[in-house]
């Protein structure tokens, strides 16, 4: 060992050691018993400006059924001293110690006992709140009043803490930082009681950031601590679902603390007591009892005592495993099975998320960190917002990513309703770790706007395609209105009935327009389409091909031009004549000129009331969801299964926000209908469809497909977790990603094209009979679009491991042409190559492919590195094992199989 | 047939006595007659239970396994003039059955499963040889009344299943208790139609299972309560809508941790049909749901059944791990109708006996564990409690009962109405000697199903009666008033001397 290094191990124990008086009284751990929660909703967001509470409001709302309202809290990170009441230099030096005061008159105990004989108080003040708890909608329980202290800890404190501890070769800060670590934890031991009582705890004593937390829903939080208008950089959130228990208490929610970071969670771990015993060999104990506050004394364990890179940090909580360690470069398989050696029992095993909010004041910049567990059971979506403004976005679901955009949209016209780049991570990989950090870097002297960047674990930097600029709609452009003369020469398609056209002449627009010239031939559009049904129908064809296709958008944002679609042709939905029309004959509203008939009718959540059957003309029920609740009775997709009874064949939906169920409850007869979709879909879109044609434009979420029976889904995007689990038959196409676990214990016969990857246990226990003779398949293209719309080859077919694990039936035809996959990703199955008449099976369906995506079968798949290459070399076969079709014995008796 | 549950009262249907299927029933004795018989007809005058039948002059002993042997009050062989009759124990009936279903249980339970009521004398048809769970508990009843008051049905042992006051459907069973889950793979279609009319019968439900639902349950489809496991075969939204009780089964307290299994073997064509998978392979299960990992994730499973069918009943079939409360009230929560917990003493089939003796928790602690966790919460007469998992007898369901749950499901015990052994045979392949747990087109022609319909029918007729009895001695006119009464139980092990 170098002397450095036994220096640094030196202080590590020092530090640990120190931490033997804070336990020396604690329970011994076979009495633990840990608090009880299931999952929970969880949403964080870093931008490069500091922006106001207001906009962590929506998308915690929108979790609101990811939680139950028994424990909400929110982290905000990098402030503006001004809003603060104290000047730059205390707030990025002092300790912000906020403390939440359960039981009324014990303040000056605790500042008598804990913060005067310590802390030199640069500034104090109990936090601004609502006066009546009550006046908020739905909070049940009174929040706890909070007080806030700008402390440093006393010279002649710190000197004898020091010396006691023989920390004398430690930086003084990391000294002090450990002192405050262990004043927060004596002071939660005297106040706070899990299991008694409960009068006063520590929110958060980190620099530049804290949190707040309060029994119920975390826009709740936002509400009664005024924050709406309240700055910071980070904000994250979490709506907490505990299952445990009439008494409720603010001091469960998230986030937890370490000292500089914030942590909130979603899953459970089922080794809680193991990594409390870790953590107690190193003199830490648990006071609040849930696996929350657990990960995050780990996560402060190894960053602040341990003082590991980042990298090892996430590299101790989900350990790289099987395959992909063995992908690893040999110097870091070297430290990896060094750290994991060390700290595996430490390592949360189950499912869970992390998001972290943290301040690396060392480095001078604030971190948004998400995490996700090895085996990624929980979901999560990472997305990135460049330009003016950028934000970085963390998210359990897709759609509270949109709400932040929206609502970040709506006060700062330079942010998108649109993300430039969504992901997910693949947990414990060797690509990107299965964790991302958004770094908001000081830059220069402006303190007020940040640099923001986002790398993996591993260092790689995911950015946006450089040189395109995006839409800014406060600027002034200049219409050329030259009397009834159009300014762009669209007639003609409408005349001859050709969407096709219309998209190509917008798509080659782009190139010379500007962005103005874009929303006036959107406008001009919009005209037409309320021209009469084919009119309209070419319009709407022609922007959603818009909003589905890839192609080079040149010098503007995909965001900003996906951005003016969507409200186009939401513009376009909402000018349709309303259901009520009908209803209340003789006083029609004037949403349609009169000479124009058309069978389309909108619904939306104030005209459900008039909901009825269509009349002899009407033949599309369109909806505007954006109003109707995710689930439950009231939800758009249960009207719409109504709909389907009361005789409606045609849907359209729009304006979507995490709604879920849609498609679900036609029941088997469903042929013949088609459903499409706009907007953030929600889960389970089309669990269970038998008959109808379903088309997501856009990304779709989890769960999508369960028990799929029969019927078409087309995904204009990619798709999230346990996509077609038990699926029957059924065609599907995926224009993107499936994410982990797609087609498990799928039978059958389902026909499925995915054009890009998934990142683990494709089609496990696939027992989909024979492709040949009727049974299901998948087609595993391996491709993705570049930023101009280009198809081209992923990295690998296929990441992960377990591919076709334990299958009995069916086949999974890869393309892969230069044998990328291996035997050992698979796990009972057996790669051959392919013959005839396997691609006389798959060509129906690549053709189909071709025509909903534009992925050419000559063009982009048979052709590799520019050469043109014969489908049997550039497709391989993944097929069960055919020796065990016939190992049992006694089966001839059946006959064949 | 197809009675609407929701309606008022149901009769109940008659007791046809139903004998055994097989030439030599199995009883607990044996009498012999040695040639010394005189054919005096003498014991066929004493036997109260028609042992012996006497035609064309003849006497013969033709009815064994109806002896009640020393327990006779007047036994034929003390009162044969010329001491031609002896009795003895049957040897076979000590080699059937095990400890938690000892012969005498078996026994009983078909005796019940042939004549609607509880064996007369002689058979332990009340607790099991186990020497824990419900075999060390006792109901402490109060002497039985001299006079002995008529049968008055106007006792209620029915229960509600929707108590949380939605818009999903009313249903009342009349009796406390609905059949588990048995896939059609797992067993034949024959006992599968046979509970499913029986529970129809009864104004009652049975389980498919996860081995899909086949069509000739259809006539009986509002008896009918549908699963959606882990493995999630045969299931469609037409199925789901077809029913009035959704069963999510997330684990089985005879194996947790683990999903189903169904052996190679019993995967022929018919049951691959049903599942659309492959023949000759093994289906597994996957443990647990892909896409369910947590509480909320479970509420968004419930959601999206409630969106296929909304007026479906939802139940949650949970295993009972130490934390089985939690998992109650989140189910609660999440919209469920019913928490049915499972405990560790149930399971036939290819459970695995290293799971089945070893993981879960033995329902008497499960049940009151949860009883009293939903009633601290404020919840428990908003969720109907079923318990399940060696549930043999009337008097398991009254002491389940008193322990906290609301009803009980059934499984081996339907099976040994249809006369099983307890051989253990279903988890090693598709020939079950009696034809009940088989896929095997020869051995399931040993079974009719009106016969077996019959057979469950009256087994659980005598429950009934048997509950009944019980309840009168309590003094209580409904079965829900024993809900949690645990002051009506005694436990050997902690009798106070």
């Amino acid at each position: 060992m170098v002397e450095g290094d036994m220096e640094r191990a030196e202080q590590i124990k020092k530090i640990i050691r120190s931490r033997a008086e804070l336990i020396k009284d604690a329970p011994p751990l076979c009495f633990q018993k840990r608090e009880e929660e299931g999952g929970c909703g969880v949403t964080g967001f870093a931008c490069s400006i500091p922006v106001r509470g207001k906009h962590i409001f929506e998308p915690s709302r929108q979790m609101h059924n990811r939680g139950n309202g028994r424990g909400g809290g929110i982290a905000a990170m990098g402030f503006d001293n001004t809003m603060l009441g104290v000047s730059k230099e205390i707030l990025d030096d002092d300790y912000i110690l906020q403390i939440a005061v359960l039981e009324t008159g014990i303040e000056d105990e605790i500042e008598r006992r804990f913060i005067d004989p310590f802390f030199r108080v640069d500034f104090s003040e109990k936090i601004p709140s609502v006066e009546d708890y009550r006046d908020i909608p739905g909070l049940e329980v009174r929040p706890p009043d909070v007080w806030r202290y700008f402390v440093r800890v006393k010279e002649k404190v710190l000197d004898s803490f020091i010396s006691e501890n023989q920390m004398d070769a430690m930086e003084r800060r990391h000294a002090e930082d450990e002192f405050v670590y262990q004043n927060s934890f004596r002071l939660n031991k005297t106040f706070y009681d899990a299991f008694g009582k409960q009068r006063a705890f520590v929110l958060s004593h980190g620099r530049n950031f804290f949190i707040l937390k309060i029994v119920g829903y975390a826009e709740q939080v936002v509400q009664y601590y005024k924050l709406d208008d309240f700055k910071a950089h980070i904000w994250i959130a979490h709506q907490r679902y505990p299952t445990k228990g009439r008494v409720w208490h603010p001091a469960g929610a998230h986030p937890f603390i370490g000292l500089n970071e914030a942590l909130v969670h979603n899953g459970d771990f089922a080794n809680y007591h193991s990594v409390v015993e870790y953590l107690r060999q190193r003199n830490i104990h648990p006071l609040f009892l849930t696996d929350t506050e657990v990960s995050v004394l780990l996560f402060d364990l190894y960053s602040r005592t341990y003082g590991y890179p980042l990298e090892y940090v996430i590299e101790a909580l989900a350990p790289t495993m099987e395959r992909d360690f063995d992908q690893l470069p040999a110097e870091r398989q070297e430290i990896y099975r060094a750290i994991q050696a060390t700290h595996i029992h430490g390592s949360p095993d189950g499912p869970w998320f992390f998001i972290i909010a943290r301040n690396d004041m060392r480095n001078s910049r604030f971190q948004l960190i998400g995490i996700t567990d090895t085996s990624m059971l929980r979901p999560q979506v990472f997305a990135l917002h460049d330009g003016q403004v950028k934000v970085g976005l963390i998210c359990s679901e897709k759609q509270a990513i949109d709400a932040t955009l929206r609502s970040l949209s709506e006060e700062d016209p330079r942010v998108g309703t649109v993300a430039d780049l969504y992901w997910n991570a693949r947990g414990g990989s060797h690509t990107d770790g299965g964790a991302f950090i958004f770094n908001l870097q000081q830059d220069g002297s402006n303190d007020m706007e940040r640099h923001l960047s986002c790398v993996g674990k591993f260092g790689r930097m995911i950015e946006v395609p450089k040189g395109q600029v995006p839409y800014l709609p406060g600027r002034v452009y200049y219409m050329l209105e030259d009397g009834e003369q159009e300014r762009f020469d669209i007639s003609e398609f409408f005349e001859l009935q050709r969407p096709d056209l219309l998209f190509e002449y917008l798509k080659n627009g782009i190139r010379d327009w500007d962005y103005a010239d874009f929303m006036d031939c959107l406008g001009q559009i919009k005209s037409w389409a309320l021209k009469g049904d084919a009119h309209f129908e070419v319009a709407v064809s022609a922007i959603t091909r818009m909003i589905d296709h890839r192609y080079p958008t040149y010098d503007k944002k995909r965001r900003s031009i996906l951005q003016m679609l969507y409200q186009a042709i939401e513009t376009i939905f909402r000018h349709l004549p309303c259901l009520e029309d009908e209803a209340s004959a003789g006083q029609q509203r004037p949403r349609v000129s009169e000479r124009t008939r058309t069978s389309y009718r909108l619904i939306d959540w104030e005209t459900r009331q008039f909901f009825r059957g269509p009349s002899y003309d009407e033949k599309v029920l369109v909806i505007d969801a954006s109003l109707f609740p995710p689930e439950g009775d009231q939800c758009d997709s249960r009207l719409m299964a109504e709909a389907f009874f009361r005789g409606w064949r045609r849907f359209i939906v729009f304006g979507l926000r995490g709604q879920r169920f849609h498609g679900c409850g036609f029941g088997p007869s469903s042929g013949g209908v088609r459903i499409d979709i706009y907007g953030s879909s929600g889960d389970y879109l089309g669990s269970g469809i038998d008959g109808l044609s379903i088309y997501v434009h856009g990304n779709g979420q989890d769960q999508l497909g369960q028990i799929i029976k029969s019927g078409k889904m087309v995904i204009y995007g990619d798709t999230g977790q346990t996509f077609l689990y038990g699926a029957k038959g059924g065609e599907v196409y995926v224009m993107g990603n499936a994410a982990g676990r797609p087609l498990i214990n799928a039978v059958g016969k389902p026909r499925v094209v995915i054009n890009g990857t998934c990142l683990d246990y494709l089609a496990e226990s696939f027992m989909a009979g024979d492709p040949i003779n009727g049974g299901g398949f998948v087609v595993l293209n391996g491709v993705q679009f570049d930023h101009d719309g280009r198809v081209v080859p992923q990295p690998t077919p296929y990441p992960g491991s377990n591919l076709f694990s334990l299958a009995s039936g069916g086949a999974i035809y890869v393309r892969d042409p230069f044998k990328l996959i291996e035997e050992e990703q698979l796990n009972g199955g057996e790669i051959v190559p392919l013959e005839e008449k396997d691609w006389d099976l798959i060509l129906p369906y690549l053709k189909e492919n071709e025509k909903l995506f534009g992925i050419s079968i000559d063009r982009d798949l048979l052709r590799v590195n520019g050469e043109q290459k014969n489908p049997l070399q550039v497709y391989r076969k993944v097929r069960p094992p055919k020796e065990h079709a016939f190992e049992a014995d006694g089966l001839e008796e059946w006959g064949k199989v | 047939m197809n009675l609407n549950s929701n309606s008022t009262r149901k009769e109940l249907p008659e007791v046809v006595r139903t004998p055994s299927r097989f030439r030599n029933p199995i009883g607990k004795y044996r009498l012999n007659r040695t040639t010394d018989c005189i054919g005096c007809g003498k014991c066929v005058e004493v036997c109260a239970y028609g042992v012996h039948e006497i035609k064309r002059g003849l006497v013969l002993t033709k009815n064994h396994y109806l002896c009640v042997g020393p327990d006779c009050p007047r036994p034929c062989y003390d009162e044969c003039p010329v001491q031609a009759l002896s009795l003895r124990k049957n040897p076979t009936f000590d080699a059937i059955g095990d400890l938690r279903w000892p012969p005498d249980l078996l026994v009983s339970t078909w005796y019940m499963a042939e004549t609607g009521d509880v064996p007369p004398a002689s058979l332990e048809y009340r607790v099991g040889a186990s020497g824990g769970g419900f075999d060390r508990m006792r109901l402490a009843l109060p002497p039985r009344q001299v006079k002995e008051e008529p049968e008055n049905e106007e006792i209620d042992v029915g229960i509600e299943l929707n108590r949380r006051d939605d818009n999903a459907h009313r249903i009342r069973i009349e009796v406390p208790f609905y059949g588990g889950g048995m896939s059609y793979g797992s067993v034949s279609i024959t006992p599968m139609l046979s509970r499913i009319k029986a529970a129809a019968a009864l104004g009652t439900f049975c389980s498919t299972g996860e081995g899909g639902y086949p069509d000739e349950l259809k006539p009986y489809d509002d008896h009918v309560i549908t699963q959606v496991a882990t493995g999630l075969f045969g299931v469609r939204e037409e199925t789901i809508q077809r029913v009035k009780i959704v069963e999510f089964k997330y684990a089985q307290g005879a194996k947790p941790g683990l999903g189903g299994h169904l052996l190679g073997d019993k995967v022929t064509e018919g049951v691959a049909r049903m599942r659309e998978a492959v023949v000759g392979y093994p289906l597994f299960s996957p443990f647990p749901f892909h896409s369910v990992y947590s509480v909320e994730d479970h509420k968004k499973h419930v959601d999206w059944i409630k969106a296929i069918n909304p007026l479906a009943l939802v139940a949650v079939k949970v295993s009972t791990p130490t934390d089985v409360d939690m998992v109650a009230v989140g189910s609660y929560y999440a919209g469920a109708h019913i928490v049915h917990l499972d405990g560790s003493y149930g399971g036939t089939g290819a459970a695995p006996d290293i799971a089945k003796k070893n993981i879960a928790m033995p329902i008497e602690y499960a049940v009151p564990k949860v009883h009293r966790f939903l009633q601290d919460e404020g919840v428990r007469d908003r969720i109907t409690v079923i318990a399940s998992g060696g549930i043999r007898t009337p008097h398991d369901v009254a002491k389940i009962i008193a322990l906290g749950a609301d009803g009980v499901c059934t499984g081996t015990a339907d099976l040994v109405a249809l006369e099983c052994v307890r051989c253990h045979n279903c988890e090693s392949g598709r020939g079950c000697a009696r034809g009940i747990a088989t896929t095997d087109p020869e051995l399931m022609e040993l079974m009719e199903v009106e016969w077996g319909r019959r057979r469950i029918v009256n087994l659980f007729l005598a429950w009934r009666k048997e509950l009944v009895r019980i309840l009168k001695r309590l003094g209580m006119k409904s079965i829900r008033e024993l809900v949690g009464r645990t002051d009506c139980l005694v436990h050997l092990d902690y009798m106070k001397r």
